[in-house]
């Protein structure tokens, strides 16, 4: 699986400007983000993948989709999203946010027929990236923000139940290197909490940077049985820290396609090195982007959807892993 | 003719400000490919003269040329360098694009790239000095796509040799100021990063006698400041207001002692910041005792472009009236 939303192609930019502007009426934008959606899921299913998201490409950050049907939270100026040349809108809660409507059940009505045979995901923000990357202007304290957030979260998934889908929780902020065990550690309740609604198809994701042990091992303690790791961008401290501590009781999620650069990627030694040796130690590995594929351009994410898909043949061809194992 | 600038609390600009229509209406015909920026000149002139009348109405004292002939601060340079091939769409933010561009060979410097501008914006300047500003090595990889080094530090290191080359252009045209813009740096707060960037800035700025500037903004800046403080340039420009001036502590903490380019206007935003905020906004510096008067130099929290234009020349109206005030009490 990929692991997150993919970049719009030249009719999405243009269906999403046009509405902007109010030249495009409802009904014209969601049938040509309708094309723009079946096109990405077509290509994950032509490249064998079993897990696929929608390409989420109406979202403007991993937030906005959220707080747009959420009351007592609005929006501020922009902010840079970790170290990328992009920014997502800081969401500001001024009271106790409510969901108007759910973000997720609606697409996954939409697009589940499309995407069988191969599963959907849902990619929800988790509660500590979500809180530590807004506004706080409430009489909520911190906690009691979290608590709310949680809550809207697993209502999201009690909605899909159902509905035989992945879900995902991004925790791209638990990656940043500089943070202690002391600032993560009151989120793995809130985490348990949601991965409890699903604990056998749900997955924790963190990439950007690598965390800390310590923060790393709070994250073993959680019940999501898949852990995602981006094994590129720091490479030498992500290979470090899956042999020093493994990821016992979950299945590993490795990021090995590069997303937020072009270049071709190649399957080194090293990485193949790390495969071999946790293939011994775990039934199932699962190969997946480093992050969301939407920080590169269209036609690069359609390759490296390629290249995804290439790997996992290497991956079972050198090692003699079975296929099965290496996806979802 | 030669300004005096003042002494205590100088007023600046970081850079970019709103594109006048006849910038506009320019970029849209070289997007278009209808005509080369060389052939639209004209517009460009008056564009810049636009801008520049507006830092005087302000009453700026050391103005820019409001970079109006770039589209953004890393295309413009990657399509004019050699190594640089154009790239594709990506995304900023909302529904907004730049086209990321791409190295895909060893880069090379090829003539002045900025240098006509600042000296049109110099010759309305009514003897203010302009700053050349041009990005920095650091933001141009990163902003960049590279499939050529995949050695950031060696493309950092080819990219600061290379324009250093403007530089020294900007100088013999008559600079006196240098501004290279880092914003990427406080992405990614590490020493070793901060280790590259000196290295680069030494080979961009030795041996110049120029006021040399780097502006960094938007990011948790108190992370790189201990590894920036050995840096060699004379100022460093940062963005406080939008960070509600969480930085300045940290200015304390780690003895900073360099000038400051002082950011008091907030560029995301289409409130005006009034005059006795901005006076408020400088009391903060001066209470905490680090800097003299004579280090700060007043200015945006980055450049000014993307608010309307009548909005970013009362901005910067306000924040001269408020150093006029700080420095009778300064």
């Amino acid at each position: 699986m990929v692991l997150g939303a993919y970049p719009r192609s030249r009719l999405a930019r243009y269906a999403l400007r046009d509405r902007e502007r109010g030249t495009l009426d409802f009904s014209q934008y969601t049938s040509r983000l309708l094309i723009v959606h079946s096109e990405i899921i077509g290509v994950q299913k032509a490249n064998g993948l079993p897990i696929v998201v929608d390409g989420m490409v109406d979202w403007h950050d991993i937030f906005r989709p959220f707080i747009m049907r959420w009351k007592n939270v609005s929006v501020n100026g922009l902010l840079r999203y970790f170290d990328n040349n992009f920014f997502y809108r800081i969401p500001v809660f001024t009271g106790e946010p409510d969901p108007l409507e759910p973000v997720w059940l609606p697409r996954i009505r939409q697009f589940k027929d499309l995407a069988e045979p191969s599963s959907l995901k849902i990619v929800l923000p988790g509660p500590f990236t979500f809180v530590n990357l807004s506004q706080n202007i409430s009489d909520l304290s911190k906690t009691e923000l979290a608590e709310a957030i949680t809550s809207i979260l697993k209502s999201e998934i009690e909605l899909v139940k159902e509905e035989n889908v992945f879900i995902q929780v991004d925790e791209p902020l638990v990656g940043d290197r500089r943070l202690s065990k002391d600032d993560v550690e009151e989120y793995l309740d809130y985490w348990n909490e949601i991965a409890s609604l699903s604990s056998e198809n749900s997955a924790i994701a963190i990439y950007f940077d690598v965390p800390q042990k310590e923060v790393f091992d709070l994250v073993l303690e959680s019940k999501f049985k898949y852990i995602s790791v981006d094994v590129i961008d720091s490479k030498r401290r992500a290979i470090e820290l899956l042999e020093k501590t493994g990821l016992p009781g979950h299945v590993p999620v490795l990021g090995i396609v590069d997303a937020r650069r072009i270049h071709e990627d190649k399957l080194d030694d090293e990485l193949l090195t790390m495969i071999k040796k946790l293939s011994k130690e775990y039934q199932e590995i699962v190969l997946t982007t480093t992050t969301w594929l939407d920080l590169i351009p269209y036609t690069y994410a359609l390759k490296k959807t390629k290249i995804l898909s290439k790997f996992v043949d290497i991956v079972s061809e050198k090692l003699g892993l079975e296929k099965r194992i290496l996806w979802r | 003719m030669e300004y005096q600038v003042p002494r205590k609390f100088p007023t600046t600009v970081v850079g970019s400000y709103p594109k006048l229509e006849p910038a506009k209406q320019a970029l849209r015909k070289i997007r278009k490919k209808q005509a080369t920026l060389d052939e639209l000149r004209d517009l460009f002139v008056e564009a810049i003269r636009g801008v520049v009348e507006d830092h005087l109405w302000a009453g700026v004292d050391i103005i820019s040329d409001g970079e109006q002939t770039r589209e953004d601060m890393v295309v413009y340079f990657a399509e004019r360098m050699n190594g640089y091939m154009p790239g594709e769409w990506t995304r900023i933010f909302d529904n907004v694009y730049f086209r990321k561009p791409i190295i895909y060979g060893k880069v090379e410097w090829p003539e002045p790239l900025t240098v006509e501008d600042w000296k049109i914006a110099s010759s309305f300047a009514e003897g203010r000095p302009v700053k050349g500003i041009l990005t920095g090595p650091y933001t141009m990889l990163e902003w960049s796509f590279d499939l050529y080094y995949g050695d950031r530090r060696e493309a950092i290191i080819d990219l600061a040799k290379e324009l250093r080359k403007e530089i020294e252009a900007l100088v013999n045209a008559g600079a006196k100021y240098i501004q290279i813009d880092e914003p990427a740096l406080s992405t990614r707060p590490w020493k070793e990063e901060a280790d590259i960037v000196k290295e680069a800035l030494k080979i961009m700025l030795d041996g110049l006698d120029v006021k040399k500037i780097v502006h960094i903004c938007f990011g948790k800046i108190e992370y790189i400041l201990p590894y920036i403080l050995e840096f060699p340039v004379d100022q460093f420009d940062l963005e406080f207001k939008n960070s509600n001036f969480r930085l300045l502590p940290y200015l304390k903490e780690y003895g900073y002692d360099k000038e400051l380019g002082y950011g008091v206007i907030d560029v995301h935003t289409t409130q005006i910041e009034s005059v006795d905020e901005i006076v408020e906004d400088i009391e903060k510096i001066m209470q905490l005792g680090i800097l003299s008067p004579e280090k700060i130099y007043i200015d945006p929290d980055c450049g000014l472009k993307r608010l309307p234009r009548d909005i970013a020349r009362q901005k910067l109206k306000n924040m001269v009236e408020a150093a006029k005030i700080a420095r009778e009490k300064w």
